[in-house]
């Protein structure tokens, strides 16, 4: 006979693992915020598991744990607990756990002296949940703790064996049917007797008595009297259960150590039959003692220690919304457009000069794109007649006088999307032509500052202005900086959006190419010299008192950011090359972005739903982004730019300009005196 | 006579469907449910929950906790299959997450272009939900055959999502 190595028979008991429906956080949150508040009383709960096989041993807690009386479910056994949550962490990290299990100990070994676990064996379960709940991150840290006493010292006499070997398939069927007639406080611990061929399923009661003396006899026949409980364990050891269950038989009758007791783990199967439930035979080798009490729950990492639930991706709305929002982008790149690169919009900054009718329309369609960082500079105020058609602001703006409108619009974009990064500047911007005085002269330096400021602090300039003066010095500040400068500008029924070059040392375009690199571009300023003649109706395109048809600044305001975004997806950003024929069927890939080639402008006609794409390279003797002017900036500074404030006509001494016209006119007179009866068509 | 529309059906047959599901799954010893509020038919939804365990490529195995919607989607006229996956901390799982358990190996464009994740119609939460689309294709080949067109529709979903069907649902 081989000696039975003592270490190995001992009992290795299954443990629970805890599991936490989102909703017990819900109903946790509820509880604190609405009833609780700052009060920690502990509180009576409920969890649940199941003695099914094919489950994994998990206690489980949702929002019905709350309940005042527990949902009872098939298959599933109620187990009361005791939730204590700590209102800081302090006090969660520095709470004695030893301690606390103890204590929580002390009060089940009280309850199972009294004895009244006979009558009632689910109360011989407990559980214990230590939490704090940081309620404005939404995280929850929770220790969960199922108390046993570290004593009696349980032995297995034999592996476990299958209920089978001792029960034939009729009697299995009728313990099973009994089984599942017994009251729900009674399915947790009970017993199994013999009488006769027959096996009765009974309650504890009727074979233990609580009113018995310690030292009488036990009168438990133990040769036919299979001691059972509901077992979780799906493996050969059994659930914990089992611990408590022989700690208080043990309590009731330490004589019961000197024999071998045999125990039922029932296991069911989803039609409730109880055929995987196995048999263990049990030894105990010493007397209990009185120890102290172990069941802290291990963590992921297999340490003692607390886990956290960080709910905040589904339970804070801040974060829900910012998920939620970009969630449309991801899906446009999941589904359309594998290569859309989706970080650069919400990294891009964006400066708005402007928030009329058209900022508030480009800052809308912006967010709806996933940009995230949006500045607005605007030196007005919300006046009653704006809020039809500049779609960030609402009447309440309107009074008192006005809320200045980059601040309102910076705050009522949050209020849309709380996670934007939205500010809102007022200034005035200077502009040629319009003399400083003395006592503006400061403020006017300042303003510069400002604006040279956020321009550099920004990737994307958007001007948005309501003058054609006012876009003079932006553009110039831009150009230099080498920044990405989108331009929109409404007349009645027309509008024209386009893209500035910038500030470069490269050879001009050759006369040949069939695109202009997106650094050669034109600005507004050159677009102005070198386009046609303009007709009456053209010449309303960007005058301070512009009215426009309603659609035309949402219109304008929509390609504006589709213009930027297509930009932005091609490699070389703001270099990307525009072609100057769109009609072209086979166009190079290298002259397009992810999204289809970028135009170098686009002018819109209402009136006849007529779009025209112009491109043209940057004009040497541009006012605002030519080499000569950008030059003069860096050289003079301050001094070149109040020159051409307070100066109708220093510009365009500066280019040559006037040299230019001079000439053209002249050869307009020439012309003229030489045909006088030809008139020119236009 | 056949109908016109023959990939829709009416929130009353989706309904008629699912009391007929809930029989079979009863019988089967599947814990779907039904939830019916009469007052407004198109609440009316079954849902099952269940344990779901995933073992990663270092062998390791994670617990989660799934819970299935199968509802009437108004605007498409057919039943949508919704779901949520959290662990077990309570956490909810993220759509790549639920990828990378999911049975079938499928590229990212794949599978997102069928799950998406919205707020659902009836419960007001964020749901993971199967486009409708896909259904509505299945709806109209198997109308007339199907005995039960949730049995069908599940059966297309479950290796997607790591769904259990039994078996004796084929029968």
């Amino acid at each position: 006979m081989t000696t039975i190595d003592d270490k190995q028979d001992i009992i290795q008991y299954v443990p629970f693992m805890s599991f936490v429906h989102p909703s017990f956080w819900h109903s946790l949150t509820d509880m604190k915020l609405n009833v609780d508040k700052l009060n920690e009383n502990t509180k009576q709960i409920y969890g649940r598991y199941s003695y099914r096989d094919d489950i994994i041993s998990v206690l489980e807690v949702d929002g019905t744990s709350f309940n005042k009386d527990p949902e009872t479910e098939f298959h599933y056994i109620n187990v009361t607990g005791t939730l204590m949550n700590k209102n800081t962490i302090e006090d969660f990290k520095n709470i004695d756990k030893a301690a606390l299990i103890n204590s929580v100990g002390e009060i089940m070994r009280a309850n199972i002296q009294i004895k009244s676990w006979i009558d009632n064996p689910n109360s011989l379960l407990n559980f214990f949940v230590l939490s704090f709940a940081d309620l404005k991150k939404f995280h929850y840290y929770y220790w969960f703790a199922f108390p046993a006493p570290s004593q009696p010292v349980v032995c297995l006499k034999e592996k476990c064996k299958n209920i089978s070997t001792c029960f034939n398939e009729k009697q299995i069927k009728e313990i099973s049917q009994s089984y599942q007639l017994l009251e729900i406080s009674q399915k947790c611990f009970f017993a199994i007797v013999k009488d006769g061929d027959l096996y009765n399923v009974v309650t504890l009661s009727k074979i233990l008595d609580k009113n018995r003396n310690k030292d009488e006899e036990s009168n438990i026949d133990l040769t036919n009297t299979f001691f059972a409980f509901a077992d979780h364990s799906n493996c050969e050891n059994p659930g914990w259960p089992l611990r408590i269950f022989l700690a208080a038989l043990f309590e009731y009758c330490p004589d019961l150590s000197k024999t071998i007791i045999k125990v039922i783990g029932i296991r069911c199967s989803k039609n409730g039959a109880i055929n995987n439930s196995q048999i263990y035979n049990i030894t105990v080798p010493e007397t209990p003692q009185n120890v102290g009490w172990v069941g802290w729950e291990r963590n992921e990492r297999g340490n003692f220690g607390p886990k956290l639930a960080n709910m905040s991706s589904s339970m804070d709305p801040v974060k829900l919304a910012d998920t939620s929002s970009d969630l449309n982008i991801k899906l446009m790149k999941w589904r359309l457009v594998p290569d859309l690169d989706v970080t650069i919009m919400k990294e891009t900054k964006c400066l708005l000069l402007g928030a009329g009718t058209l900022g508030c329309h480009v800052a809308r369609d912006l967010l709806a794109w996933g940009f995230r960082h949006i500045t607005f500079i605007d030196s007005g105020k919300v006046s009653y007649s704006n809020p039809t058609r500049q779609v960030l602001y609402t009447y309440q703006d309107c009074l008192n006088g006005g809320r200045r409108k980059s601040e309102a619009a910076a705050d009522n974009l949050k209020l849309i999307l709380p996670t934007v990064q939205s500010k809102g500047l007022v200034f005035h911007i200077p502009m040629p032509g319009h003399p400083i005085g003395e006592s503006l002269k400061d403020e006017t330096v300042t303003n510069i500052e400002l604006l040279t400021e956020a321009i550099k602090d920004h990737d994307v300039i958007f001007l948005l202005l309501d003058t054609r003066e006012a876009r003079w010095l932006p553009t110039l500040i831009s150009a230099h900086y080498g920044k990405i400068t989108i331009n929109a500008a409404l007349g009645f029924d027309s509008y024209l959006v386009m893209r500035h070059g910038i500030s470069s040392a490269q050879e001009e375009t050759s006369i040949n190419s069939t695109f202009v690199s997106g650094d050669q571009l034109g600005c507004y300023f050159c677009n102005d010299v070198t386009a046609p003649g303009n007709s009456l109706k053209d010449r309303t395109l960007d005058q301070q008192c512009t009215v426009s048809r309603a659609g035309v600044a949402a219109i304008a305001g929509a390609l504006a950011v589709e213009l930027l975004v297509g930009t932005l997806q091609h490699p070389l950003r703001v270099k990307a090359p525009a072609v100057y024929n769109l009609t072209d069927e086979e166009l190079d890939p290298k002259l397009q972005g992810v999204l289809g080639p970028i135009p170098h402008s686009i002018r819109g006609f209402l009136h006849s739903h007529q779009t025209v794409l112009p491109t043209c390279t940057k004009f040497k003797q541009c006012i605002a982004c030519s080499e000569v002017v950008i030059g003069k900036y860096k050289e003079e500074g301050l001094d070149f730019l109040m020159n051409v404030f307070n100066s109708g006509t220093y510009l365009e001494d500066v280019t040559g300009l006037s040299e230019l016209q001079l000439t053209a006119e002249m050869t307009e007179i020439l012309t003229l005196s030489d045909e006088d009866q030809d008139t020119t068509s236009i | 006579m056949r109908r016109m529309n023959c990939n829709t059906i009416t929130p009353e047959e989706f309904v008629y469907a699912a009391r007929d599901f809930i029989e079979l799954s009863n019988k089967y010893f599947d814990s779907w449910t039904i939830h019916q509020n009469d007052n407004e038919i198109l609440n009316t939804y079954i849902k099952k929950e269940e344990f779901v365990s995933h073992r990663d490529e270092n062998d390791k195995i994670f617990l989660y906790r799934a819970e299935y919607i199968i509802f009437y989607n108004l605007s498409y006229g057919v039943p949508s299959f919704s779901f949520n996956l959290w662990d077990c901390s309570g956490k909810l799982l993220t759509l790549e997450q639920v990828r990378e358990i999911s049975l079938m190996k499928i590229s990212k464009e794949d599978f997102y272009s069928v799950v998406t994740q919205q707020e659902h119609p009836v419960m007001y939460r964020p749901y993971f939900i199967i486009h409708p689309c896909h259904t509505a294709k299945i709806v109209s080949a198997f109308r007339y055959t199907s005995r039960n067109l949730i049995i069908t529709f599940l059966g297309l979903i479950t290796p997607l999502i790591q769904l259990n069907l039994p078996l004796e649902y084929g029968l």
